[in-house]
This record gives C-alpha cells, sequence and structure tokens, in this order.
C-alpha cells in the first residue's frame, strides 16, 4: 500500500516495504527526512521533491505517481508531450519518430516533439541575456527541484533566475493554442499529458511556480508507461516520411545541453546535488559574478539521470548522442519567429517566483542563541560518527532535533550504551569490565 | 594606523562569539569559513539581507588573507544591536591604506587574478557591504579589519 509521504508532494512512500535502514535520510539534500519508530517521515515544508529518496531506496519503498490525476475522461484530445529524455530510453536503434509513433498507438491522439521547444527557449535565453541588467550570474529555472531548493534554502538567488518559462509548460500553451484552432476544439477539450522524468517535474505540474497553473493538465512517469511503450514501438513499422527532431533541441536531454545549444559561451552547467550547493554557497558570496549565465540541476547528469527513467544515465546519454549525431546538429528553429513570440512576452514566467523560506524556530536572537547553545551542547556529547541510526541524517541535525524536543538524545545507539555502560559501571558490575577499561581479564 | 569609527557603540552584551581560522594559501578550502558562518548566522534566524551582506564582506576579507597573509583568526560576535567580525591576521601588513581602500588598486598577482580575484574590489567591497568598518594595519606585522552590519536599522 503506497500513500503520499506527505500531502501535497509528488512522492508515495510505501510502508510495508520500508525497512527503516536510513539510507534515503542521508541522500536527501535538505535534510528533510527522519526515521521515527521504525517509520519514515518527512518534513514537509523542506521537501523540494526532487526523487533523491527515490533514487537511492534498495527496498523500492519510495517511489512517484504514475500519474498526477486520474481524471482524463473529460478529454476528446489526449495530446503526449514527452520530455525529450523519453527517446533516450529505448537504445540506439529506435529513432524518435518511433518513439512518437508508438505513442499514438498507446491511447494518444497526437504528439508534441519538444526538442524543437527546447531550441526555441534557449534562443529566447540567449535574447533575454543580452538585453538584462544583473545580478549576476542569472540561473536557469529549468529543474524544478532547483527552483525549489532557491526558493527555501537560497531566497537570495531568487533575483538571480531567468523569468523564461521551461520548454514543457510553452510546449503546452502552444500545442493547446494550435490544436484548438486547427480541429476546432474548445482548449479545455485538449487534454494536454507530460511524460515526466522525475517527481519534481511531476510536482511543477501539480503546483506550479512562477505561474498560476500549469498548462499540462496530466503528468505522467516514465517508468510507469515504459512497458507498454516499448512493446508498442516493437509493434510499429517503419513508415515512408518520419517526422524528424530538432537535433539540437534535443541536447537539452541532458545535463550541459541547454548551455551547449547557445550562442552565449560565458556559461556553466552544474549538476548533482553537493555540487550544485557548492556552487550556489558561492554565488551568495558573490563568486562567479563574471559568468553570465548557470544551468543546474539536481540530478546528477540533469535530467537523462532523472529517478523515473528506467535507461541507465551512461547508457541513456549514449543514446543521445548517437541521436543527436545521426540527425546532425543544425540549427532548424527560425530566428525571426522566435524574436515574434519573444516581442509578444510569450517566452515569460507568468507570475513573479516568491521565496518560501522555512519558518525559523524563533525570530528571537536570544532565543535562537539559546538554541543554538542546547543543540552545541547535545552535539558534543554525540560521537560525530554521522551513522545516521539515530533516524536524523547526521549528527548536527540530531543535534538540533533533540534542542528542538523532536528527538531524545539516546535515541543515538552510541550515547545510549554510553548510558548502560556508566549505569552497570556505576553498580560495579563485574561481568563488564572488559568493556569499561577494554582489559580482557 | 586607526580609523575613528574603530570605537563604535555597541558595548551591549554579547549574545554569541565564534573564531574561525584562515590559513594563507588555502585556495582548496577559499571560502569555507565565508560559508560556515552564513549556516551560524543563518542558524540564528538573522535577516537573510543582512546575512547576504556579511557574508560577501566576509568571503572578501577571508580571500585576502588566503592570498596575502600568512594565517587569521575570524571572530564573530552576535550583539543585539549589530554582528561584528574581526578578521586579524599574520602577514605583510599593508603600507598605504588610502591605496589599497581605492577601488581598483590591487596588488595581484596574474594567478590570482586568473582565478577571478584581484579586482582591488576587496576593501571597498568590504566597507560597501558593511555599517561600520575599520582597518588597522602594521608592516610586517599583519592587518585587522573590523566591520560590522547593523540589526537594529
Amino acid at each position: 500500500m503506497k500513500d503520499a509521504i506527505a500531502q501535497g508532494h509528488s512522492i508515495l512512500h510505501a510502508r510495508e516495504k520500508c525497512v527503516g535502514c536510513v539510507t534515503c535520510t542521508q541522500a536527501c539534500p535538505t535534510k528533510a527526512l527522519r526515521v521515527r519508530g521504525g517509520r519514515l517521515t518527512l518534513k514537509q515544508d523542506l521537501c523540494i521533491d526532487c526523487g533523491e529518496c527515490i533514487r537511492c531506496c534498495r527496498h523500492g519503498a519510495n517511489s512517484a505517481p504514475d500519474a498526477s490525476t486520474s481524471d482524463s475522461s473529460r478529454f476528446r484530445l489526449r495530446v503526449a508531450l514527452p520530455s525529450t529524455t523519453l527517446f533516450t530510453q529505448f537504445g540506439r536503434d529506435v529513432r524518435p519518430a518511433q518513439v512518437l509513433d508508438a505513442l499514438t498507438r498507446i491511447g494518444f491522439d497526437a504528439w508534441y516533439d519538444m526538442s524543437w521547444m527546447c531550441e526555441m527557449v534557449a534562443r529566447a535565453v540567449d535574447t533575454w541575456l543580452s538585453e538584462c541588467s544583473g545580478p549576476w550570474p542569472k540561473i536557469s529555472v529549468t529543474c524544478p527541484a532547483i527552483v525549489r531548493l532557491i526558493l527555501i534554502r537560497y531566497p537570495d538567488l531568487l533575483p538571480h533566475l531567468v523569468p523564461i518559462e521551461a520548454p514543457r509548460e510553452l510546449a503546452a500553451k502552444l500545442v493547446r493554442r494550435r490544436l484548438a484552432s486547427e480541429r476546432g476544439l474548445s482548449p479545455g477539450e485538449i487534454g494536454i499529458f507530460y511524460l515526466s522524468p522525475c517527481s519534481a517535474l511531476m510536482q511543477s505540474i501539480a503546483a506550479p511556480v512562477g505561474l498560476p497553473e500549469s498548462h499540462i493538465d496530466v503528468a505522467l512517469s516514465i517508468a510507469g508507461i515504459y512497458g507498454r511503450l516499448l512493446k508498442a514501438i516493437k509493434a510499429g513499422a517503419r513508415e515512408e516520411h518520419e517526422p524528424r527532431s530538432c537535433a539540437a533541441g534535443l541536447q537539452w536531454a541532458a545535463g550541459g545541453g541547454e548551455c551547449a545549444m547557445m550562442r552565449n559561451r560565458n556559461t556553466m552547467a552544474v549538476s548533482g546535488v553537493a555540487d550544485v550547493t557548492r556552487v550556489f554557497d558561492r554565488i551568495e558570496s558573490g563568486i562567479y559574478q563574471g559568468v553570465d549565465y548557470i544551468e543546474a540541476y539536481l540530478c546528477p547528469d540533469g535530467c537523462v539521470s532523472g529517478p523515473l527513467l528506467i535507461e541507465g544515465r551512461y547508457a541513456a546519454r549514449r543514446t543521445l548522442r548517437l541521436l543527436i549525431e545521426n540527425a546532425g546538429i543544425e540549427s532548424t528553429v527560425k530566428e525571426e519567429k522566435v524574436r515574434t513570440l519573444f516581442r509578444e512576452h510569450f517566452f515569460d514566467l507568468e507570475q513573479d517566483v516568491r521565496a518560501r523560506p522555512v519558518r525559523p524556530r524563533t525570530t528571537d536572537l536570544r532565543q535562537a542563541v539559546r538554541l543554538k547553545q542546547e543543540k552545541s551542547a547535545v552535539l558534543a556529547k554525540l560521537p560525530k560518527k554521522d551513522c545516521g541510526a539515530c533516524g536524523a541524517p547526521d549528527c548536527e541535525t540530531h543535534a538540533e532535533d533533540v534542542a528542538a524536543g523532536d528527538a531524545r538524545i539516546d535515541d543515538c545507539v552510541f550515547v545510549h550504551i554510553e548510558t548502560l555502560e556508566s549505569g552497570v559501571a556505576r553498580r560495579g558490575d563485574p561481568s563488564c569490565r572488559a568493556t569499561q577499561g577494554g582489559k580482557v581479564p | 594606523m586607526t580609523d575613528e569609527t574603530l570605537a563604535g557603540p555597541a558595548a551591549d552584551e554579547i549574545l554569541y562569539r565564534e573564531t574561525f581560522h584562515v590559513r594563507g594559501g588555502d585556495f582548496e578550502h577559499g571560502g569555507d569559513v565565508a560559508t560556515r558562518v552564513k549556516a551560524v548566522l543563518r542558524e540564528l534566524s538573522i535577516d537573510p539581507r543582512l546575512i547576504r551582506r556579511l557574508s560577501i564582506a566576509n568571503f572578501e576579507a577571508e580571500m585576502n588573507v588566503i592570498m596575502y597573509a600568512d594565517e587569521a583568526t575570524l571572530d564573530l560576535v552576535v550583539r543585539s544591536a549589530e554582528i561584528e567580525v574581526a578578521v586579524a591576521d599574520r602577514g605583510p601588513g599593508i603600507p598605504d591604506i588610502g591605496l589599497a581602500m581605492q577601488e581598483g588598486w590591487s596588488t595581484a598577482t596574474a594567478e590570482m587574478r586568473a582565478r577571478g580575484f584581484g579586482a582591488g574590489m576587496g576593501l571597498p567591497n568590504i566597507r560597501r557591504n558593511t555599517d561600520r568598518f575599520a582597518i588597522e594595519s602594521t608592516v610586517g606585522r599583519g592587518t585587522t579589519l573590523r566591520y560590522a552590519v547593523s540589526l537594529t536599522a
């Protein structure tokens, strides 16, 4: 039985599969998870839905829902909007056109190939960068886990975010507009289904940042539809005139791809939790002001390493490289069209992005100092092995939890053993002499 | 040489104090102390805008030590009215403070510049981002910076 790990998040947790091993508490980039009394708990306001807890769990206890909503019967036209990472999932011999064709055979009425929009957005970001002013460097809003990390951990970096919407939302907006006029449907009769490589993207559709409501109706996990799609690909026949993908835009599927597409070369691509945190810390200190643009992904290799993909990231990268080489990189997007759309503000974020800093335990400085001192006093008694056995990710976090009254110091096994031993020593139990002095008689 | 502003207010009670050590030439860990101080200030629920300003100052001061001095202590003192930082280094000292305080003036080597430092913005940048700034230096012995952001403004 899978339950939402917490209300309003795109992560499911199957309690009966969880062995309480604490691996995910240590993988979580915002230290939002604890194991308490053998059960996984989440500090909701810290969760950025990045899916690291899905990726690291060997017991399959954490997962994403297959679909963000089950209510899709109301649509007269079902449009698949696959993340470009989908094309990397079936090996080198399956062309994007076959994957798109297979989508129509598993029940979609139409599809939109996002590689085109990816290149258009790269052009739009180029244009925006050439006209904007500081603070530098600007940061991409493509990865929703990164945006959420900034909202809660790095609110100072908000003015660095590029106010250009990500390709998925723009593609949905465009395709709905186009199909409504082509087929004479009302916009509400068209259902746009985004095929997602990660939980953070699913969450960004359920609870978007930078726009009041997502242009996407339903988010589906790629892992969830993989089997059916693979079968449909195998059953498919080669078409005479296959639609082409935009090779330049395909690059977006992997970390560094966005930068590779841009005309502006003064860019940096950074990925993976640890590196992103380090780079963001440094941007806050005022370093990297000489860099124009930073493409950042929480996953180690960009979207191609998303937790809801099936193919391993190295194999997927190889497939991606071959797909791009076969298609031959050439710019296929019409500059004129991008410029017109840019002037019409088609690419703009629809809303200001507002910080969601985690509420401090107290705003009173004296009390905050007292909490910090209590925490330091607890930490001094902890072994600093960061073993995580207490259920918090590391000793420092455990000390914080203890100071806040959320945990007990002897949830730490080392402290617990020490307490037992000192009790025994006081009673002078001879059977424990070996553990006291380390001398074996 | 002592700046008049050194005396400052803030004779009030110290709520929190922590001292950090910076090693000269330690480019590998450049910025770590500024990051640690930032974490402490966050824990103390200090206004993020103040943390940002102070972090920029701390980073500049830390990099100055790494680039020019042998070693230094960075002393963080939190009072209810302000947060003060004193960075005292053992190093060559600054012969002409007036010159060093001018924007764009730098003695950085090509290597330092290649790493993105030495634009001559360090000390002026610290002064710009803080509410109180003072510098004392003795050639051949070292330099002490003392700067603060106000919590009451």
